[in-house]
């Protein structure tokens, strides 16, 4: 709604302007929906209608399979902001997404950086580093879950220790967002290396002859060259973060002494809408969660201004 | 300013299609899992729901009588046991559900009373096949709602107790046998537990419930769940008791609590850390698979305690149900009335698949394998309780395990977890 209200005052301007469109702006104009027709039948069913639909749903005490709904008004936002598990899987999310989202950006901007230059077997590195996005959340997860199994996992095997990488309240979700960085850094690379390719390779070769070294070039010609695509990246990757669900599922038994201090705000919804059948309550944990997101990508939106663009 | 507007009102937009997709992930996860099914043409393929891997390859076999019989094709989608609820609600909610699938005593209630499932009593009634008198009539009444019939008992099964042969040989401990009592367990339990933490007695979660605990609970005269279905059982003296024998087998003869909820028990027991395990009879064919129980382990009866007497089981039997909306109501019947037959139902027990709901045929289930002395499971029918229910079973079910996990971990002791317990699900079932 607020897109269309944002994007008419210019086509109204441009038709005061112009009463009489040419053939060729007709055709133009029809084209252009057409080809972006698709995306937006996609988007409006299968994305904009189940949003207002959640938040519709909040409102109401949900009976079994849809039916029988009652409104109880702001109930569910009671009952879940003074849920000290709330909370708790909140600081969870946010520990997981501090963790990932940094590192994951560093990591993969230094090895784009390493893997843009001339080198033998860089497409085979590139490839390697992109694997784990292709394989399978799941699987990747059941990896990982006996990679890091205390008793019988190669992680102490190798190293000798008794850790409870997974089972330990203090470590459990800093482990479960290693596995975030592992299988989110091949993406981060791509967006990067397309990024760095867009970087006029006469800065290099300008600040080189001045003397510049590597590591000179990349905090002050690379990185702000790239700002743009980190900006990106970062605000991708924050949504994306505080979403977490299919990790933690996956890694964390119910059994498991420290899926309390590790289940996400996602995982709490998923436990109450379809576990527990309260779709109701579920409803108002997504709400809460976009509301959150929001607030924190209104504040990025305002940091945009280091951001530099040409 | 308007191009920056305009970029901040696309990543609330983004934000909020992502927030949606987690809304409506349940329906379109069901969509895509009905897709390869083929549930909407009428002459098609029935789609079957199970959650039990290790029961496909026979039930298959079953499918393939019954296909020759009828000429009907049936395909067995099997679904885990935790997306199996995830999947079907949402298919219930949308209209889209598998046409046969299995019912559970959990949820049996609320998708009966909704409607969601096809009501078989007519059908019952005409069926010259089916023999309803030769079911358990507990496990019938599981199926009926306002007496009418909801689905037909597929199978019934008890828990008993598994051990490692080759542990008992070595530390010199005569296997556990009838005259066992729980106090007995619990010694054995404790002597074979080794000081380096290379093997230990038992192991349990606090998610086994109906192979676990709830079986000490009710031998030794406590209960989960009031007969009128109202208040919870454990605040019960006998149910704490029973609950504190748990947590002494915890501290004393189990691996830690993080070890068991990483590991899982029946790996605990197919990999040599435990020696003893109370397991349900619907594992049989997945330890039969398995070449390290095959060698060391066998059956015995669950204890009895020492001083109700009682050796409890509890008991439990899963439905066939037809989805009320199936595109295919008459072939989805004859699949069902197909495994309720004594015939099915004989062929389910001597290949091993479970134990069987009719009455007399399970004693061919127990000759399903020579690796094993089954008839411990048998004989477990002789004192047994229903696995409790109500129509919102598994919001109490699983905040009792959440809350009995304090307890495993230590940071409470039991009799608090089981005052806990008792609290939460009192205010769960008051909201039912």
């Amino acid at each position: 709604m607020a897109n269309t209200k944002n994007a008419s005052p210019k086509a109204n301007k441009q038709t005061k302007v112009k009463t009489k469109w040419t053939s060729r702006q007709k055709s133009e104009c029809v084209w252009g929906w057409a080809f972006i027709l698709p995306t937006m039948i996609g988007l409006i069913v299968l994305n904009i209608i189940p949003i207002f639909q959640t938040i519709y749903q909040s409102f109401f005490k949900t009976g079994d399979f849809g039916r029988g709904n009652i409104f109880i008004g702001i109930e569910n936002y009671k009952t879940i902001l003074s849920d000290p598990e709330v909370w708790q899987a909140l600081v969870n999310t946010f520990k997981y997404a501090v963790v990932e989202v940094p590192f994951s950006i560093a990591i993969a901007l230094v090895l784009a950086v390493l893997l843009n230059r001339k080198m033998h077997g860089r497409a085979a590195y590139r490839t390697i580093f992109f694997l784990p996005m292709v394989a399978a959340p799941a699987a990747v997860a059941m990896v990982w879950r006996w990679l890091y199994n205390s008793e019988f996992g190669l992680l102490n095997n190798i190293f000798g220790t008794k850790i409870n990488w997974i089972s330990n309240p203090s470590i459990a979700v800093f482990s479960v967002a290693v596995i975030g960085v592992w299988s989110i850094l091949g993406y981060n690379m791509v967006l990067f290396l397309a990024g760095l390719q867009d970087i006029p390779k006469d800065y290099y070769e300008a600040s080189s002859i001045d003397g510049a070294s590597g590591i000179y070039q990349f905090f002050h010609i690379t990185i702000p060259l790239l700002s743009p695509t980190i900006f990106f990246v970062s605000v991708t990757r924050i949504i994306g973060g505080l979403q977490v669900f299919d990790l933690i599922f996956m890694v964390m038994d119910r059994n498991n002494p420290a899926l309390y201090k590790t289940e996400s705000l996602v995982y709490l919804f998923y436990q109450y809408s379809f576990v527990n059948n309260n779709k109701g309550l579920g409803s108002a944990i997504v709400v809460f969660l976009l509301v959150i997101i929001m607030i924190i990508t209104v504040i990025q939106m305002r940091a945009q201004k280091l951001v530099y663009y040409n | 300013m308007k191009k920056k507007l305009l970029s901040a009102v696309l990543a609330g937009v983004t934000v909020l299609s992502l927030a949606g997709c987690g809304g409506g992930g349940g329906g379109s996860s069901a969509g895509g899992n009905q897709a390869g099914g083929g549930s909407g043409d009428a002459g098609g393929t029935l789609t079957v729901a199970i959650w039990d891997n290790g029961q496909k390859a026979g039930l298959d076999q079953i499918i393939a009588d019954y296909t020759a019989a009828t000429g009907n094709k049936a395909e067995i989608q099997v679904i885990t046991w935790d997306q199996y609820w995830t999947l079907l609600e949402a298919g219930a909610s949308g209209g889209d559900m598998p046409d046969v699938f299995w019912m559970h005593s959990n949820e049996a209630q609320r998708y009966m009373s909704n409607g969601i499932l096809m009501d078989l009593t007519d059908r019952i009634a005409a069926s010259e096949k089916l023999e309803m008198d030769k079911f358990p009539d507990e496990l019938k009444e599981l199926y009926q709602y306002d007496g009418k019939t909801y689905a037909i008992p597929k199978d019934m099964d008890t828990i008993a107790l598994w051990y490692n042969k080759t542990m008992f040989d070595e530390a010199g401990i005569a296997y556990p046998d009838e005259t066992w009592t729980w106090d007995d367990f619990y010694d054995a339990a404790v002597a074979l537990t080794k000081d380096d933490g290379s093997q230990y007695g038992t192991a349990m979660n606090p998610s086994n419930e109906q192979d676990g605990y709830l079986n000490i609970i009710y031998s030794m005269g406590g209960y989960v769940l009031s007969e009128d279905k109202k208040s919870s059982g454990f605040d019960d003296p006998n149910t704490i008791k029973a609950m504190n024998f748990v947590d002494s087998l915890i501290k004393d003869a189990m691996p830690p609590a993080t070890v068991m909820a990483e590991t899982g028990t029946d790996v605990l027991l197919n990999s040599g850390k435990i020696a003893m395990l109370t397991q349900g009879s619907w594992m049989v064919p997945a330890f039969k698979e398995n070449e390290y129980i095959a060698e060391n382990c066998d059956v015995a009866v669950l204890p009895m305690d020492a001083e109700t007497g009682r050796r409890v089981s509890i008991y439990n039997g899963l439905g066939w149900a037809v989805n009320a909306n199936t595109d295919n109501p008459e072939a989805a019947w004859q699949l069902v009335e197909w495994f309720g037959t004594k015939d099915a139902q004989l062929k389910q027990a001597q290949l091993g698949v479970t134990m069987a709901a009719y009455d007399g045929v399970s004693d061919d289930w127990k000759n399903n394998t020579d690796l094993f002395n089954l008839e411990p499971y048998l004989d477990m029918r002789e004192d047994v309780v229903f696995r409790p229910a109500t129509r919102a079973t598994l919001t109490w079910w699983n905040m009792m395990t959440a809350d009995l996990k304090e307890a495993w971990s230590g940071n409470c002791t039991m009799e608090e977890a089981c005052q806990k317990v008792a609290e939460d699900m009192n205010k769960c079932l008051a909201e039912e």
